[in-house]
């Protein structure tokens, strides 16, 4: 909003001209408001070198040092098996089986962040259908799908995704014949199957909001249908919200996999993530004696949580205009 | 002010991360430096086992009293609740044969070889077969009682009421096949009995068994927890009902659970004894039995007052523990960090004691899978393992040595101690030898030397998720890749079940352990070996040796099911021998399938790390149970 400027004039009278209006539309207002949040900034920077890395990072590591991901170095175990620490050679150090730390640290991005954004990506966009559904239907249709959400809530997520990966777990081909593949894709799926509700009640939120709206009503008077109506007048009012929680599911989906991977029922071993590494300082009581294994595949953690959630509370700002900054 | 902070949070992470890693670097060097140079073994030969004489001794004398208190790791892991006619953990035998119960054959509770000789424990001796090989008879003690709350003397009937109990599958027990050769034993588990035909007892004091076939370890089978002396007065409250005993457990041992002399009969008012909480609980405690006549036993000299065996789920804390004192002994599996600890420092390596562990570590191949359907790629993989890296992911020669064949030599008086039919520079595989071998192989129809076959691409591997495969997978991994073979490995948190079921038709596992039940090799040959004995679930023939096509088909076996090898005879021929005869019968039979059948690579003979407290005095291993010889130790007063 513009105001007119006074302009003094000789004789003293004050005199209103008019301003110039600068016509900006809402993505540049956004774009401003974003990178006055210069920590939101720093969090979209490292996002993007972790993406850098998760895509590069892994291969690059392997190749300076000539050292492959799965490869024992009988020479970085002592003579009791306990792994030795970071050298000129292995720069983190490395792992119980005598593994380049730094090499699977490395490509630890690529499956953390691999299943951060996939399982977070699915679970946006079943919980983008089954809560615009609900939102705009109501009736029997929003009981029938916000029961099923509010279920699957109450269900202990560990205790279901411990079933279903042992399930799927015990052959080669996994289950449901072959459909779930135990390893990543079974991670995927038991992640965004505990994900999706949280985003589905909140679209459900907004579309409630927003289906009343005296924007919908006109669509509806000038004859819009349903489909419609759900495509163009309500989803892009979702499009910000959604980018914010999905900002935001990201890390908590990455700590899911870590959380998983502790447990031992995440990703195989030959497939290096920061979770699966940071179990093996669990399960194998080095936590005292080899810091390495826990600081470096941490600190990534960390750093990448961070980064995102820097990155989703600017965005959000950036989306609302009535922050106070 | 809010994004000052959230930058400042993002640089304090950073910071403060390598802050961190700096400080925690130059420990780092420190304890490196000083393991790197320290030769574990002494010898500074490969594979070579750390095992000393199983006993630690502080120079003074044993006197009675105190507490022995031992963390447990995470729980007591009873197969039946701790009722000892179907109880098939070890450790629970060891209580049972050092401190709560007396079968008619017993052991001295000594380390290495002389804790594997029999002695008459109920019984007055050890008898010599008669009959041709097929009558054994025994004769009681006399003097000995059960303790509370039954306290009167034990008799021949007791034991017979035992094995009974024991052929009856209502009543849970786990190794009743070692007693199927006694006659009329299947006619109770096959419920066409009550009471076994082929065991008498003529009078109080002499019970009699008379056997089908000539079995030359009988003896060692009667020296199992299950064969002693339960009183039917309190285990037919629990008919039917297995493991409801294992709380009411009566002792006829020098200890019995705390809260026994308050429990009473009739069964209406019998509740559980109070010392033990149940295999899901917390605590077994274990007092002086006032009816144990000290007389009637020359073999345990029970110091201790009072045990106390406390469940604890972080085995850190069980060793920190035990290194502080509070607890003086502990059943856990000490880490590559903690034998690093003890093994590198002077006053700490003393409590630190080795001993072994009649066990054999290995990886089990199905001979009716491909690529291991043929004995070419079999042995390929017995070339090519780097035992020595995989002794290294146990934990170095402390936790045990590098196993060249099936059954561990102290199983044979030291037999085969120097037999290696896949002997490799260091144990640590060989390229060209695995390679030669590789070529003979049908998965090689180019003679590369690798197998180019897609039998030999993503070959499934059952793994557990323990630290130690964790360490072992990578290694395996890296060997088989030597030879052409890759693996899709499915880890699994407790992989028996999976690997004991034949229908999975699993290639590979890397699970599998076997240790003996009593000392004799026909405790791993029968039951990892015997074709007749695989079974849909539960199966311990993991490789499905002497599997046969009719056989395949009732356990849900598809594969390579036709001409698989058998020992089946063999088997059944040492079992009938006595002495050494039986013994060099095992060893030829432990060759035989290392050369000719080879379903295993076996990697490693575990030792048995103890690891006890300050406070006690006098400490040895007792081999029959491999683990604390718990009526020999003592504390400080």
């Amino acid at each position: 909003m513009t105001s007119p400027s006074e302009v003094v004039t000789s004789g003293g009278a004050v005199a209103l001209q008019p301003a110039v209006v600068s016509h900006k539309s809402p993505s540049r207002l956004f774009w401003e408001r974003f990178a006055q949040d210069k920590a939101a900034v720093v969090g979209g920077v490292v996002v993007v070198l972790l993406i850098l890395i998760a895509i590069f990072g892994g291969p690059l590591a392997a190749s300076i040092t000539g050292h492959p991901q799965n490869t024992p170095y009988e020479n970085m175990t002592d003579a009791y098996g306990v792994p030795l620490g970071p050298n000129s050679q292995f720069w983190f150090g490395a792992d119980s089986a005598g593994r380049d730390l730094f090499v699977r640290t490395m490509y630890g991005a690529r499956t953390s962040l691999l299943v951060g954004i996939v399982a977070s990506g699915l679970a946006v966009l079943i919980g983008l259908i089954v809560g615009l559904t609900a939102g705009f239907f109501g009736g029997i249709v929003d009981t029938t799908l916000s029961r099923s959400a509010d279920v699957l809530l109450a269900v202990p997520q560990i205790l279901i995704a411990v079933g279903i990966v042992a399930a799927c777990s015990t052959t080669k081909e996994g289950c449901l014949g072959g459909l779930v593949q135990p390893g990543l894709t079974v991670v995927i799926a038991v992640i965004t199957l505990f994900s999706w509700s949280y985003i589905a009640r909140i679209v459900r939120g907004f579309t409630l909001s927003l289906r009343e709206k005296e924007f919908v009503e006109s669509a509806r008077a000038a004859g819009a249908g349903n489909l419609r109506i759900l495509r163009s007048e309500i989803f892009p009012n979702l499009v910000g919200p959604l980018i914010v929680y999905t900002t935001l599911l990201i890390p908590s989906n990455i700590l899911f996999e870590a959380a998983l991977s502790y447990l031992g029922l995440g990703i195989p071993d030959s497939q290096a993530s920061w979770g699966s590494i940071l179990s093996e300082v669990g399960t194998s009581g080095l936590y005292n004696v080899a810091w390495w294994l826990m600081v470096f595949p941490g600190g990534f953690l960390i750093i990448t949580t961070l980064a995102f959630n820097l990155l989703g509370d600017g965005l959000r700002d950036a989306f609302d205009v009535r922050t106070d900054r | 002010m809010r994004k000052f902070l959230r930058l400042a949070l993002l640089g304090g992470v950073v910071a403060a991360l390598a802050v961190l890693a700096a400080g925690c670097g130059s420990s780092s060097k420190k304890s490196s430096g000083s393991t790197t140079t320290t030769n574990a073994n002494g010898t500074g030969g490969h594979g070579n086992s750390v095992v000393g004489t199983g006993t630690f001794d502080n120079g003074t004398t044993a006197t009675k009293g105190g507490t022995y208190t031992v963390g447990w790791e995470s729980s007591f892991g009873f197969t039946n609740n701790f009722d000892p006619t179907g109880e098939y953990l070890g450790n629970a035998w060891g209580l049972y044969s050092n401190l709560m119960l007396r079968s008619l054959i017993g052991y001295k509770h000594l380390p290495g070889a002389a804790g594997n000789l029999l002695i008459g424990d109920l019984a007055t001796g050890v008898p010599t077969p008669t009959d041709a090989g097929l009558t054994y008879t025994y004769h009681l003690r006399s003097g000995i009682k059960f303790g509370p709350p039954v306290s009167r003397v034990v008799t021949s009937k007791d034991v017979k009421y035992a094995m009974d109990r024991l052929a009856d599958p209502k009543d849970g027990g786990q190794y009743s096949f070692y007693y199927t050769v006694i006659k009329g034993w299947n006619a109770v588990a096959d419920g066409k009995a009550t009471t076994v035909s082929g065991i008498s007892t003529p009078n109080d004091q002499t019970i009699v068994f008379h056997l089908t076939q000539k079995t030359g370890d009988f003896n060692r089978r009667m020296s199992m927890p299950a064969t002693a002396p339960i009183p039917e007065e309190v285990a037919k409250c629990f008919e039917g009902k297995p493991g409801d005993y294992g709380r009411d457990v009566v002792s006829t041992g020098p200890y019995m659970i705390q809260g026994a002399d308050a429990v009473k009969l009739p069964c209406s008012s019998l509740k559980p004894m109070s010392g033990y909480d149940g295999a899901n609980g917390s605590h077994i405690i274990l007092v002086r039995n006032p009816d144990y006549n000290q007389s009637t036993d020359q073999y345990r000299k029970n110091y201790i007052n009072t045990f106390k065996f406390l469940v604890n789920s972080n085995a850190d804390d069980i060793f920190a523990k035990v290194q502080a004192g509070q607890y003086d002994d502990e059943v856990s599996t000490p880490t590559p960090k903690t034998i690093r600890q003890y093994a590198t420092s002077h006053s700490l390596r003393p409590r630190m004691i080795p001993n072994v562990g009649d066990r054999t570590n290995y990886l089990s191949m199905n001979l009716t899978q491909p690529p291991f359907d043929d004995i070419h790629v079999r042995k390929a993989l017995n070339w090519i393992t780097d035992k020595a890296a995989l002794q290294k992911a146990w934990g170095g020669p402390i936790p045990g040595s590098i196993a060249t064949h099936i059954v561990p030599p102290v199983l044979y008086n030291n037999g085969l101690a120097e037999y290696d039919p896949y002997a490799t520079n260091g144990e640590q595989g060989d390229v060209a030898k695995a390679q030669a071998e590789m070529k003979q192989s049908k998965y090689d129809p180019g003679h590369t030397g690798k197998c180019t076959a897609k039998q030999c691409k993503g070959v499934l591997m059952i793994a557990d998720t323990r630290s130690v495969d964790k360490t072992m997978v990578p290694i395996l991994e890296a060997d088989a890749a030597k030879i052409g073979i890759t693996y899709t490995v499915r880890s699994i948190n407790g992989a028996y079940p999976t690997i004991q079921t034949p229908s999975k038709n699993i290639p590979i596992a890397e699970r599998p352990s076997w240790g003996k039940d009593f000392a004799d090799p026909y405790t791993f040959f029968a039951l990892l070996f015997d074709g007749n004995a695989i079974i849909k679930s539960g199966n311990t023939n993991y490789s499905l040796v002497g599997i046969t096509p009719t056989i395949a088909k009732s356990v849900g076996v598809t594969g390579s099911v036709n001409n698989v090898p058998s020992v089946n005879s063999e088997i059944a021929a040492c079992a009938g021998k006595l002495g050494q005869d039986r013994t060099n019968c095992w060893e030829q039979l432990d060759k035989k399938l290392m050369t000719q059948v080879v379903p295993w690579v076996p990697y490693l003979w575990p030792n048995n790390v103890f690891i006890i407290g300050p406070n006690v005095t006098h400490w040895n291993y007792d081999q029959f149970t491999d683990g604390p010889a718990y009526s020999l130790v003592s504390v400080k007063g």
